[in-house]
């Protein structure tokens, strides 16, 4: 229990002093807001926007988590089918790694010019950013069992379906959630990003605002929430994953 | 279940009998013939050793006679009918333990009960029973990462025999242990056969296994791989932790080494 505390309170503790320093530079060097301004300037400012920030963080939020579902579940199957399948394999990877070189955020243009005004194309290119890296743990995942595992499974007379969820799947889950804790912060960036782009509402719009109107501080505060957002999220993971896997939970290699 | 189809009491075991048994893996130039032909027969019961030199095919001998791989030529009979899927009343321990790490001991032992959809409160008594027998009361909950090297290779020994298969197969069971926990292990096997008489087929290297455990042991050459010497182990049983109290022993034991000369794979100068 101490150990969990210290954990917690170390971290704040440096983080705090760290923002002292911070506002001590500012004031004694007299930095004008709107290039850097104080913590005490933009954390007041959530609290006075906070209503907005929070209508905005929600929509955000929304797009992130539509986004990284729909990325997660093809990435998982396919990544299934690549590993278990030579012919899957064969076909499709030369497919995924070629698409994988492509910077997929260069496609927001093209989404967007095809799919318009909506939430879509958001949806779309955050999927396809996540679904790659989700892939390629998965494929690692499923094939990361031992081969003498599928030889029990045989002599035990396993049906696939089986074998799937009281073998593969497990096996691969560890591999899974280290691809979903890093995926899940990048759809954070690329929603923000796209949002920019073109939207009416979102962080990333907020953000847009602020620049055209030198709000410095409401920038620095839209930070804050995005990175509170992504850091929830990504506690989010790691919540389910000691709930459905609690073998890992002191398992020292657990990063 | 029944390989036969007929009733087999509980405690006996199933017999093998392989004829022109050959096996290579791939085909054209990268054809690598690992096995054979040979024969091999072992009585319902018998505890049998394979012993040979890394490669001579000795796991792929058992992965035949398990029907997770098929053979090339010749065929393999299991109670007298004929191999042509995987055996399912068959326990397998590998070297490794090959537990699944996301399930503690207990439930690595109760998959085998989950998987053949047998009666789960029976299973548990006998997987208490054989938890108690392996000295491994109180490790029911601990995932494999809690484990020793020892008492993982026995929850694989008990997720081997819970279903009370007539056949057991191993494939250098103790390879990764240490020479003490070997040897306990060792006699903690031999006292399990002793009371329930399952057909084994034990894969090793080392020749003191070979001898403090089987009834008969085989001598495998390599490339490829052949049957070269059969030797009747006749020593009362349980047989002790120090083999060498037995003066046969040594006779055994040299009989292998003068083998395994003649063959080549020693080189003493």
């Amino acid at each position: 229990m101490t150990g969990m505390l210290k954990r917690v309170y170390e971290p704040a503790l440096w983080f705090a002093g760290l923002l002292i320093v911070w506002e001590v530079l500012v004031r004694a060097f007299d930095v004008q807001s709107f290039i850097l301004p104080a913590p005490s300037v933009f954390l007041v400012r959530i609290f006075h926007d906070f209503d907005r920030l929070l209508l905005q963080g929600a929509i955000t939020t929304k797009l992130i988590l539509y986004g990284f579902v729909a990325g997660t579940i093809p990435g998982v199957v396919l990544g299934y089918l690549i590993a278990s399948f030579r012919i899957c394999e064969r076909l499709l990877y030369p497919l995924v790694v070629f698409i994988q070189g492509l910077p997929k955020i260069t496609l927001a243009p093209l989404l967007l010019v095809w799919f318009g005004f909506s939430d879509f194309p958001k949806i779309l290119l955050t999927s396809l950013i996540t679904f790659f890296p989700i892939l390629v743990d998965s494929v690692a995942g499923f094939k990361s069992m031992d081969r003498r595992h599928y030889y029990l499974s045989r002599s035990m007379g396993a049906s696939g379906w089986q074998t799937f969820w009281r073998f593969q799947l497990p096996s691969a889950a560890p591999n899974i959630f280290s691809g979903l804790k890093i995926t899940i912060v990048i759809a954070v960036t690329v929603v923000i990003v796209v949002e920019w782009l073109n939207s009416n509402n979102g962080l990333g719009h907020v953000v847009l605002r602020a620049m055209d109107s030198h709000d410095t501080p409401l920038i620095f505060a839209v930070l804050v929430v995005a990175s509170t957002i992504g850091v929830f999220l990504n506690y989010g993971i790691v919540v389910l994953e000691n709930v459905l896997l609690p073998w890992r939970r002191g398992v020292e290699d657990n990063a | 279940m029944r390989a036969n189809g007929q009733e087999r009491a509980a405690d006996t075991g199933a017999s093998i009998a392989g004829r022109g048994i050959k096996k290579v893996f791939g085909t054209g130039p990268s054809a690598h013939h690992a096995l054979g032909p040979i024969d091999l027969d072992v009585k319902p019961g018998e505890f049998v050793s394979l012993i040979g030199p890394s490669g001579c095919g000795k796991s792929t001998t058992m992965l035949l006679v398990a029907g997770l791989e098929k053979t090339t030529e010749g065929k393999i009979e299991i109670d007298g009918v004929p191999l042509s899927a995987p055996l399912s009343e068959v326990g397998i321990v590998f070297q490794d333990h090959l537990l699944l790490e996301f399930r503690t001991a207990i439930r690595n032992v109760m998959l085998q009960q989950e998987i053949r959809r047998l009666d789960r409160q029976e299973l548990r008594e006998r997987a208490d029973a054989l938890f108690e027998k392996l000295g491994l009361t109180g490790a029911e909950n601990r995932y494999p990462w809690q484990l020793s090297g020892g008492m993982r290779q026995r929850v694989s020994i008990a997720r081997a025999l819970v279903h009370q298969p007539s056949m057991l197969l191993m494939d250098e069971p103790f390879g990764a242990l240490d020479a003490i926990t070997r040897t306990q292990i060792r006699h903690d096997l031999e006292m399990l056969w002793l009371e329930t008489r399952k057909t084994v087929l034990f894969i090793t290297h080392s020749i003191e296994e070979a001898v403090g455990l089987s009834d008969r042991v085989l001598v495998m050459s390599d490339g490829p791989g052949k049957i070269v010497d059969e030797i009747h182990i006749d020593l009362p049983r349980p047989r002790p932790a120090h083999l060498g109290d037995y003066p046969d022993f040594a006779q055994y034991a040299q009989r292998v080494y003068t083998t395994f000369e003649k063959l080549g794979i020693y080189k003493f100068k």
